[in-house]
């Protein structure tokens, strides 16, 4: 099976967020990046089906220079190659314009499968993976948290709302969006670091694929939340402070 | 026998010289004690001596030939260095010639030791010229005032020698403690008859007339006991008579030093191929006495992990696959659980005798299958991504640790601060642990000591380094050394015993660190402009394995406890206490099997009556808080000692001080 | 033409409370662009749900049937719905942002050269669109660029669902031409995780009790809370060990992470070992006697007080509540 895995590169969940002076994106100066999480079960599943029935395993990631860090740590945990697409404008394209770049560099690959993760930690779309999925005429799935090999293709098992499951016939080839948490994610080591040197990574400037298509959506300006988290005091007595809560849960948490 | 009588001035039956005595004589008149020695030997028993001396040689060397060829053929210690000199002739000194680790540790066994070692000492010269009477060329004459003197004085030792492996014996065989193994092992009882006979046979040729056939016999009879003794020296424990000196003498030296790996295909000791001389050196030197499984965590609470086997294991594999074998080390000899076991508390490598550093093995074999993707574990595996992804071993948000800063008013480092506070995963995140450091600050803010913490902070990498993701611990540790280069850092100083020694010891193979020290270091430096607390507290001090064995700082915790309580001991203390369970990533491994470390150490200290319970380590702390919470007598207090003598300050509003 | 399409969900015969909030959000959106609304439905038979509907303050109903929609496919939702925005060219099409949403408007945008503006929180004139970003830690405002319709799904809670007011809304029908070979995959039965004993991972409420409920006597009242709330029941560490509870309801370091939609942990007090293993839960009450507890720090909601008289105090509300 050859997989076709897309990745992309988020700044590290710790990092600050300081909004830069045009008020549309955040300071990129001082982050650390880091595989975005459910990208990162994306590769865990392409792993374990690799081991499994054999084949390769190809990663992609658009993004500027930086972006070779995250691909040596996709390939030290162990795919065999990787496509860094070169983009400097990533923040400038729609979820299409992302996807339409990514598509362009699947196409010659001709794989069995395109697995990303459900959504970025940082912009959140959850997109890509449907529209690659569009633009490649492949039939889909989202959501997915566990992926096996059938006589006519693959089933997967898919999430649906408040703790249902489906599972979901496809044929090949396919296109998966993968949630998080379906699989045991692998820790990097050193060996693989030191494997991954050899392993070859082709870059692609973004403008050989598509000159960047004007937007359909476009991100005018960032903010800071206006509410913080901070914990709210239900005060009174026993019954009143019970029934202040039950109201939060019922209309603030839809709990109830 | 007369023992206890100077030998010199014993009485003894006459012997007329150079004419053979008649057994029995009578007359009994004060004169020096001499050797009976044979007279020359017939040529048969000459080439009979000759023969079975080469024989006996010649099975020691098959034994012997092929271990120190598995020594040599090991990898070579890329970081080994003689220098310094100094230091390597001293421990042998203290810890060979005068036993010094043997006795301090275990006193009366350890005197026993000590007596037979010097007792082989001091019979070197007499075995020599034992042997060289039985080639016709003996070179100590019993008349001569040299040989008289020495062989006399080798009778002491003899006797004492005597007494010890007796004493030894009986040990063994009667008392037998628990970690000498359940199975009485028979050939050590062999080897103590060896040893006894040995000794008894020279003792007794002074009780012999000169040239009677008796002489002869014990001449043989010693002869061939040492014939006998030699080949099985390399067969069993006893070969550490031959190598401990070269390993105590070879030692990597400093405590729980764990080598930086060589070149790119070095990954740990994953195959036999990784096992280096000094490893292989130390596991063939092991004496088997158990001091290292008597103290060891994991071994007394029903782990798998006793670190006597993972030593005898690595020998058990060089004899059987090689140091040229690439069979994995965990496997056949050793179970790949045990090395996961060890909370690194260093009790085994700070006991051993023979030099064995079994730190640098336990996690060498960790770093072989955690930098080879082979260990598999579902804790491991979230405490390693929580690091890959974020910046502390609990998998906190960093907005937690800026809001406990901003809570607490801490000032920024800025460079112009005497100290960076070091919060570290547990002062930053830890409910528990933050307090300790609020206490801190008071105490530094009372002193009108200048501090600031770092804006962000990473994990210093101390679980990972112990649980051997070295990958992991680069980054962690260039990441952190690149901040407070940035941020100016001259001195550090923290509550985490753990931080102190991953910043000043292993951060070292990535870059400088800045000077670094512990709060109680700090503390017993200012004692004396700090108020004492009017009530006085009994407070049981429980020593943190990485303040105690792994910084030998003792003395300072417990001036400090000392000034806010009247200080107890635990029956374990000191370079002897024992862990908490936390240390070596365990604290984050999920459940133990067997009994908790933690339960049996807050036992020891409740155990002690004292009103508070004192700690010094973050880490230990919210061990006991949870095996204190467990037990449900009443628990005594439990405050680290920045808590303790922060109690007696004043209060104050901390707006004034920031 | 132009307009508002809203297209809802039919959940087993019902509109679904996030489907009404799409309407409250397209109803916002109209008063803005001074559009009219209609609500589309899906289905092989929408009849009920597009009484529902009609029952509302929109100005049409849609029900686009075809026995191939009689249960949902990303291709068969998409062909359709292409269909009906090709035939009616609205300018917005609103979605409420579900699993099922998510699966097929990215594709459905995409046919017509859009982006979806996904997840979004609020709407204010132009039209601008916020939604989060960087999980939260950001909001961010877009607006749609160029022509072709603007497609938009709408996060759950975000708008009054009540805001929606009653009214006589026309009804019609479109049928899509679908094809069986269109549909390239088949899709299973929704099922459940098979029932284990204890599934503190995927359990939705979590009621879970430490240290201060002081004997083991004491659990059934935390106990009658769980079973009001239909919630898990789950324990600190010391619970656990002193056996008052199973081992496998250990939530913490060395049991059980949990990421539950509400955790309410009762005498807990909020040691480190704790915390790790719920921190990430959605929505985290705290009932205990000790304002400094540690676990108010990550609350979302605390109660101060004795937990004997709160609990039984909160069961009963449950129960009133539920009723």
């Amino acid at each position: 099976m050859k997989i076709v895995v897309a990745i992309k590169q988020v700044p590290e969940r710790d990092a600050p967020v300081r909004i830069d002076a045009a008020g549309r994106w955040i300071e990129e100066a001082d982050l650390q990046w880091a595989l975005n999480e459910s990208d990162a079960y994306a590769l865990e599943e392409a792993l374990q089906l690799k081991e499994l029935h054999g084949g390769e395993v190809v990663v992609l990631s658009a993004g500027p220079e930086r972006v070779g860090s995250t691909i040596r740590e996709a390939l030290a945990k162990g795919a065999d190659r990787a496509i860094h697409i070169d983009c400097e404008d990533l923040g400038q394209r729609d979820a299409l314009g992302v996807a339409r770049l990514l598509a362009t560099a699947i196409q010659p690959e001709d794989p069995d499968l395109v697995l990303t993760g459900l959504q970025s930690d940082d912009l959140g779309y959850g997109q890509t993976g449907v529209i690659l999925a569009e633009l490649l005429n492949l039939p889909h799935a989202s959501l997915i948290l566990h992926v096996e090999k059938s006589d006519t293709g693959i089933t997967v098992k898919r999430e649906l709302e408040e703790g249902w499951f489906q599972n979901i016939d496809l044929p090949l080839p396919a296109a998966l969006t993968i949630q998080s948490g379906g699989a045991k994610l692998r820790y990097a080591t050193l060996m693989g670091i030191k494997r991954a040197k050899t392993k070859e990574v082709r870059r692609i400037a973004a403008a050989e694929l598509s000159a960047p298509p004007e937007a359909a959506v476009v991100l005018d300006r960032i903010a800071l939340p206006q509410k913080q988290k901070i914990t709210q005091v239900l005060s009174g007595s026993a019954q009143e402070a019970a029934a202040a809560l039950v109201e939060k849960l019922k209309f603030e948490v839809h709990a109830l | 026998m007369p023992l206890g009588i100077s030998p010199m001035t014993i009485w003894y039956p006459r012997r007329p010289a150079a004419q053979s005595c008649i057994v029995g004589c009578s007359t009994m008149v004060p004169m020096p004690f001499t050797l009976a020695e044979p007279a020359a030997f017939p040529l048969v028993e000459r080439i009979l001596f000759a023969a079975l001396a080469i024989a006996s040689g010649s099975l020691f060397w098959r034994r012997f030939g092929p271990i120190f060829h598995r020594i040599l053929q090991s990898k070579k210690d890329a970081d080994f260095r003689l220098a310094p000199v100094g230091r390597r002739v001293w421990d042998f000194v203290s810890e060979v010639l005068f036993q010094s680790k043997v006795i301090r540790q275990r006193p009366l066994p350890g005197i026993a030791h000590a007596f037979v070692f010097w007792g082989f000492c001091a019979f070197a010269l007499v075995t020599l010229n034992h042997c060289a009477v039985g080639l016709g060329i003996g070179f100590l004459s019993p008349e001569g005032f040299f040989g008289r003197f020495y062989f006399c004085f080798a009778a002491v030792f003899a006797l004492t020698c005597a007494i010890g492996i007796l004493g030894l014996f009986i040990r063994r065989f009667l008392v037998r403690p628990r970690w000498l193994g359940a199975k009485l092992s028979w050939e050590s009882g062999f080897i103590a008859f060896l040893i006894f006979f040995l000794m008894a046979t020279y003792l007794a040729a002074f009780f012999v007339p000169a040239g009677s056939t008796a002489i002869t016999v014990l001449w043989w009879l010693h002869t061939l006991t040492l014939l006998v003794f030699l080949p099985i020296i390399p067969h069993t424990k006893h070969l550490h008579l031959v190598l401990s000196p070269a390993t105590v003498f070879l030692s990597r030296g400093s405590f729980s030093r764990i080598p930086p790996l060589a070149g790119d295909e070095d990954f740990g000791l994953v195959a036999g191929t990784d096992l280096t001389r000094l490893v292989s050196l130390q596991a063939y030197s092991c004496v088997e006495c158990g001091r290292c499984t008597e103290h060891c965590p994991a071994a007394n609470t029903g782990k798998t992990l006793n670190p006597k086997e993972i030593i005898l294991g690595l020998r058990s594999y060089l004899n059987e696959f090689g140091p040229a074998s690439s069979e994995p080390l965990l496997g056949k000899h050793n179970p790949p659980v045990a090395p996961f076991q060890c909370t690194t508390c260093g009790s085994c490598e700070f006991q051993c005798p023979v030099g064995i550093e079994h730190l640098p093995i336990l996690v060498g074999l960790r770093r072989g299958a955690v930098n080879t993707g082979a260990w598999d574990d579902d804790h491991g595996a979230k405490l390693f991504l929580s690091l890959e992804r974020g910046s502390n071993t609990l998998g906190m948000q960093a907005g937690e640790r800026d809001k406990f800063i901003q809570k607490q008013q801490f000032p920024i480092f800025d460079g112009t601060q005497e100290y960076c506070l070091w919060l570290g995963c547990m002062g930053g995140y830890d409910p528990k642990g933050r307090e300790i450091v609020a206490d801190f600050a008071r105490v530094m803010r009372y002193l009108g000591t200048t501090f600031g913490v770092l804006r962000k902070e990473k994990c210093t990498g101390d679980p990972v380094r112990r649980l051997g993701n070295d990958l992991l611990f680069q980054q962690l540790a260039e990441a952190n050394l690149e901040a407070l280069a940035q941020n100016k850092v001259k001195k550090i100083v923290t509550i985490c015993p753990h931080c102190v020694r991953t910043i000043q010891e292993d951060w070292k193979e990535y870059g400088t660190p800045p000077e670094v020290e512990h709060h109680s270091e700090f503390m017993a430096r200012h004692l004396s402009r700090l108020p004492r607390p009017s009530q006085q507290d009994s407070i049981v001090y429980h020593d943190p394995c990485y303040l105690g064995r792994y910084r030998n700082v003792y003395a300072e915790p417990r001036t400090v406890v000392s000034h806010s309580g009247q200080l107890l001991e635990a029956e374990r203390h000191a370079e002897r206490s024992f862990c908490c369970g936390a240390g070596g990533g365990l604290a984050f491994l999920g459940e133990e099997t067997g009994e908790r470390v933690s339960h049996v150490r807050a036992k020891e200290l409740v155990a002690t009556g004292a009103k508070t319970i004192g700690t010094a380590c973050p880490f230990c702390n919210s061990m006991f808080r949870d095996a204190l919470a467990s037990s449900t007598d009443t628990a005594p207090q439990l405050l680290d000692i920045a808590q303790l003598t922060a109690r007696a300050l004043p209060q104050q509003d901390t707006s004034s001080a920031s | 033409m132009s307009g508002i399409l809203v297209v809802l969900e039919d959940r087993e015969g019902r509109i679904g409370r996030i489907s009404w909030e799409a309407v409250a959000a397209a109803l916002q959106l109209s008063s803005f662009a001074r559009q009219p609304v209609h609500a589309a439905l899906l289905g092989a038979d929408t009849s009920t749900v597009a009484a529902a509907v009609a029952a509302k303050a929109v100005d049409g109903v849609v029900r686009v049937e075809h026995p191939l929609l009689q249960s949902y496919t990303s291709d068969g939702y998409t062909h359709a719905l292409e269909q009906l925005i090709r035939a009616r060219q609205p300018d917005f099409v609103v979605f409420p942002h579900t699993y099922q949403v998510r699966d097929f408007t990215p594709a459905l945008a995409a046919r017509f050269g859009q982006s979806l503006i996904g997840d979004v929180t609020s709407i204010a004139d132009g039209p601008l669109f916020t939604r989060q970003l960087m999980q939260g830690r950001l909001t961010g405002t877009y607006r749609h660029n160029g022509s072709g319709p603007c497609f938009v799904s709408v996060q759950s809670g975000a708008f009054r669902s009540d805001s929606v007011t009653t009214g006589t809304a026309p009804v019609e029908s479109f049928t899509p031409s679908l094809e069986a070979a269109q549909i390239r995959t088949r899709p299973g039965a929704p099922f459940r995780a098979a029932a284990q004993t204890v599934d503190l991972g995927s359990a939705q409420l979590i009621v879970s009790v430490g240290r201060g409920i002081k004997e083991a006597d004491n659990l059934p009242l935390v106990q009658d809370l769980a079973a009001a709330l239909g919630a898990e029941l789950a324990a600190s560490r010391p619970i656990c060990d002193n056996g008052w509870l199973p081992m496998e309801r250990q939530v913490g370091s060395s049991g059980q992470t949990v990421a539950p939609k509400v955790y309410i942990a009762i005498g807990i007090s909020g040691a480190i070992q704790h915390l790790v293993g719920m921190k990430a839960s959605q929505c985290i009450v705290a009932i205990n006697k000790d304002p400094d507890a540690p676990i108010f720090e990550v609350a979302d909601y605390g109660i101060v007080g004795d937990l004997f008289e709160v609990v039984p105090a909160l069961t009963a509300a449950i129960k009133a509540a539920k009723q």
